[in-house]
């Protein structure tokens, strides 16, 4: 939308000659004044609205519910849109709650069907796609119509994978023209408020997929009037409704038709000794959004986000940026800021809920499987001699400020299946046992096969590289075996891996929801290339106890299987792995609020608040 | 009507120009450009779902086919959607061009400007103490990264380490005091960095222009510095000043800053170009790719037009 010309007010006097320069700048004004923002009533800084200016490090490019494969777009999505399930504000670990679902699904006998009744009375924001513009009732036909479009390839859709083969008739529908006059088999809106799911096979995760912004509840009607513009022009029945997006910020304005809910805090998990420094008390038995205008910008360079957020006028949360730590930190275990920080901002520390790692590609016949059964043999103590020289420690210490976890296994600590007493040897840097392994497999610097090293061309990831040569060097690995190829976008990475291309796959995963399954099955074999599982692992009995598995409820049994396949994948060195990385989170001290940006993610938005008095007197909270 | 006729016949000359860098650049974005389709799957895509989102993309498509559709585009200035958003690419280019242009205006004029002005002192006292103190802060200037200028610039007038005079990044302009708040900093940094350029650039021009027999002649009649320096020597450096000006401006309207709208959190279509390049965004790319190689014609067209309102003897002929 152009601005309107009057927005700008300039007056200019004098000669015109002379005027020149200011001419120009007037005009630039013009061209280039904000109007969408500024016609909003919702658009004023007046300081008597609350005001929460938050920071991502990276922008999301569709609002679209059914393309939010980023973290980014996933974050942002669940403030315009409503899901059937939500995470508990404070609870950690995570437990789900109900959101636009009354409660927790009904699970038949059989574990095959889930019966989920909506809260009537909610309705999407006003927009002209509507009759009258007044927004619409949500109703279970929504849900129906939301799931199906991620098996309509006209919308480009990005979460099928969650569903496919698993709802049953969803395939079959997609397969007959994704004509939504047709009825899905398994996925059915019994009456206006009911939705009754049929799996065709026991699929636990299935709460947890409803929890995602993928099955964020999207109406008909603005999908079919805006066309593909619904990714910019997003109608939902969230919290917040959007007032502009663009490749710099979202803004947003609170949704006057939200639901009253007040918050329970006990309920959401609150626990005094680690939280009460927040603040979050004080938004117990009131009903979110408590905030006017919510504005998220995506900042990808440090320094610029440093800079606005100690601003003070500016950005009010920041992640800390590597290069501010030794500035910012008293100390680094336990994390604590100096005084002078301590004074302006709160802190908390996040545990990612997902982990970096790098997989062999179990394709590649010299360091995978192998049609000679003595090369493979040798294989394997190769792959387990190359993890042996890999110094997590080193590579914690040089690019997470030394404060990452590290782990065994890709059962990262964000899922309650983690095993804090495994053994590490699988993490221990032991360059003397990896040469004793090389030795033992016949390995000798003339006869190493040459590894490639598949990056995105970033500094990073060339020191990555750099280190980890050197590592390799140690072991008696050739730095000439060792090439780095790299990529220039994560597209194009990302396609070598679907393609199998390369031998060597580093990367981070972060998890759907936290249950060690998302993670397992990085390794199953029918998920193989181009599936997730790039390191093509494939072993009968891994692939038997996953499928065994991914029926199970949440169950003791259940979690020893889930070890135990953890405990092949470490046994067969298949994958070097892992660490979760661990980010400072700071916000002003006026903001009331438990930051997350992991499982909880965009959800926590709703419930922060803004203490609207004397900066001193949030000081005192405390 | 000599210029009319010479307008038209120029723009039907460089629909050649136009279609041939169209054409490269479009075999460049398919052949070596990033592959969408990775980025617009979902995890564990099955070969049918690739092949799908391929279908999407036209990338099943033959290249002729492709480009006769750009062609196409072009002509019909029908883009269709980004890949990436979905958002029309002609509302995106119309939201974001006018915001490049508010940003980087300012600067480009004052930049110019001031490097005439300064070049004109610089070889007025050539040799002398402010000769060699303007060519050395220009060298000083082209030294320093845009990079490091932007990041000095924004910690000086910007952040609480500094000033804090401006606002550190964003684009809320209702005002033209908003305007100037915002446009400032990116404005002394561009100028900083861009001065160095121009003001070498022109003083080799007018130095050139300075030691012509027409200006010695005019000094030996008599004629005041400042009438010597508009009339005889300004006046006549103007070709290629105005060579330079006006080459600059497709990548003033087009191209924006990439690295002040990134540092400065402002909308424009350097960011939205780059992110088209990095994520192989086609329709984006190129309707950009189009609109920078017709601007490039007009920019020829203008060019030789004030050419020729500059020195008579040139003819548009």
């Amino acid at each position: 939308m152009q601005a309107p010309a009057q927005q700008c007010t300039v007056a200019i006097r004098g000669r015109p000659g002379r005027s020149f320069v200011v001419i120009a700048l007037a005009v630039a004004c013009l061209v280039g004044c904000d109007g969408r923002d500024s016609s909003t009533p919702e658009a004023t800084t007046a300081s008597d609205i609350k005001v929460f200016r938050y920071s991502m490090g990276g922008a999301p490019t569709s609002l679209d519910p059914v393309q939010t494969r980023s973290v980014y777009a996933n974050f942002v999505v669940v403030n315009a849109f409503d899901t059937l399930y939500s995470y508990k504000y404070l609870a950690r670990p995570y437990r789900l709650k109900p959101n636009l679902a009354t409660e927790l699904p009904e699970i038949s006998e059989d574990k095959l069907t889930y019966t989920i009744r909506l809260k009537p009375g909610v309705h999407f924001i006003d927009d002209p796609a509507f009759p009258d513009g007044i927004g619409r009732e949500v109703t279970a036909a929504d849900f129906v119509y939301s799931i199906k479009r991620h098996f309509d390839p006209a919308m480009r859709p990005q979460g099928a994978w969650l569903w496919q083969g698993r709802i049953a008739g969803l395939n079959e529908w997609k397969a007959a023209g994704s004509d939504y006059a047709e009825a899905a088999e398994g996925l059915q809106a019994l009456d206006r408020y009911t939705v009754q799911i049929r799996l065709t096979r026991p699929y636990p995760q299935l709460v947890y997929t409803l929890a995602m912004g993928y099955s964020a509840l999207v109406p008909r009607e603005a999908v079919e009037s805006y066309g593909r513009e619904f990714a910019i022009r997003p109608v939902g029945s969230g919290p917040f409704k959007i007032l502009s997006f663009n490749t710099a910020k979202v803004v947003f304005a609170r949704n006057p038709r939200f639901r009253s809910e007040p918050v329970d805090i006990w309920y959401e998990g609150y626990d005094p000794p680690t939280q009460s420094f927040t603040g979050v008390e004080r938004i117990d038995g009131r009903a979110p959004p408590f905030l006017d205008r919510l504005e998220i910008d995506f900042i990808p360079e440090g320094s610029a986000r440093w800079s606005s957020f100690t601003k003070g006028d500016e950005i009010q949360y920041a992640g800390l940026p590597d290069e501010q730590v030794d500035l910012v930190l008293e100390s680094k275990d336990p994390v604590t800021l100096k005084d002078e920080y301590a004074r302006k901002y709160h802190m908390r520390t996040g545990l990612e809920a997902g982990f970096v790692f790098t997989s062999f590609n179990m394709m590649f016949e010299e360091f995978g499987y192998n049609p000679d059964s003595r090369r493979e043999r040798r294989n394997r103590l190769l792959r387990c001699a190359v993890r042996k020289g890999f110094d997590w420690s080193q590579r914690n210490e040089s690019f997470y400020m030394g404060i990452a976890r590290v782990f065994p296994g890709v059962i990262p600590p964000a899922v309650p299946e983690f095993n804090a007493d495994m053994s590490d040897d699988s993490i221990r840097y032991d360059p003397e046992g990896a040469r004793q392994l090389l030795a033992e497999g016949g390995w000798t610097p003339e006869n190493l096969p040459v590894l490639i090293y598949g990056t995105v061309s970033s500094v990073k990831s060339r020191l990555f590289y750099e280190q980890f040569r050197a590592w390799m060097k140690i072991i008696g690995y050739p730095p000439e075996k060792i090439v780095l190829k790299r990529y220039a976008t994560f597209g194009d990475i990302t396609r070598a891996w679907s393609r199998s291309e390369l031998p060597f796959n580093g990367k981070g995963w972060l998890l759907d929801f936290p249950d060690a399954e998302n993670t397992l099955q990085l390794f199953y074999g029918p998920n193989g290339s181009p599936g997730s599982n790039d390191a093509n692992y494939s072993n009968p009995e891994y692939d038997a106890l996953y499928e065994r598995a991914s029926v199970m409820l949440p169950s003791p049994e259940r979690t020893a299987i889930y070890r135990r396949m953890n405990q092949i994948l470490i046994d067969d060195c298949i994958t070097i792995s892992g660490m979760s990385r661990v980010q400072i989170m700071l916000w002003h001290k006026n903001i009331i609020a438990m930051p997350d940006s992991s499982i909880v993610g965009g959800f926590f938005l709703r419930y922060v608040d803004v203490d609207t008095g004397d900066p001193g007197q949030a000081e005192t909270l405390e | 009507m000599e210029i009319l006729q010479y307008s038209v016949r120029k723009l039907i000359a460089g629909i050649p120009l136009v279609l041939g860098v169209t054409f490269i650049s479009f075999l460049l974005m398919v052949y070596f450009g990033p592959d969408k389709t990775y980025e617009l799957l979902g995890k564990n895509p099955t070969p049918e779902q690739i092949e799908e989102v391929r279908r999407e993309l036209g990338y099943d498509q033959p290249f002729l086919t492709r480009y006769a559709l750009y062609v196409q585009e072009i002509a019909t200035l029908n883009f269709g959607s980004s890949e990436s958003s979905g958002e029309l690419v002609s509302s995106l280019l119309a939201r974001t061009i006018p915001v490049s242009i508010a940003l980087i205006t300012p600067g480009f004029v004052l930049g110019n400007l001031l490097g005439v002005l300064f070049a004109l002192i610089a070889a007025y006292h050539r040799g002398s103490w402010a000769d060699k103190f303007i060519m050395g802060a220009s060298a000083v200037g082209m030294s320093i990264s845009f990079l490091i200028a932007i990041i000095a610039f924004q910690i000086i007038f910007s952040s609480n380490f500094g000033l804090g005079l401006f606002p550190v990044r964003g684009w809320n302009v209702h005002s033209f005091g908003d305007y100037l708040s915002y446009v400032t900093v990116p404005t002394l940094a561009t100028v900083f960095v861009a001065l160095g350029y121009n003001t070498r650039f022109y003083r080799a021009v007018i130095v050139e222009e300075m030691t012509r027999d027409h200006v010695r002649t005019a000094k030996a009649f008599g004629t005041p510095p400042a009438r010597l320096f508009y009339k005889n020597i300004l006046k006549n450096s103007m070709i290629p000043i105005i060579t330079r000006v006006v080459f600059s401006i497709p990548f003033v309207v087009i191209s924006g800053s990439l690295l002040i709208e990134s540092y400065f959190g402002i909308p424009g279509v350097g960011k939205v170009t780059f992110d088209a390049i990095t994520s192989g965004d086609q329709p984006v790319l190129k309707a950009v790719v189009g609109l920078t190689a017709a601007l490039f014609v007009l920019a020829q067209l203008l060019t030789d037009i004030l050419y020729r309102a500059v020195d008579p003897r040139v003819s548009l002929t």
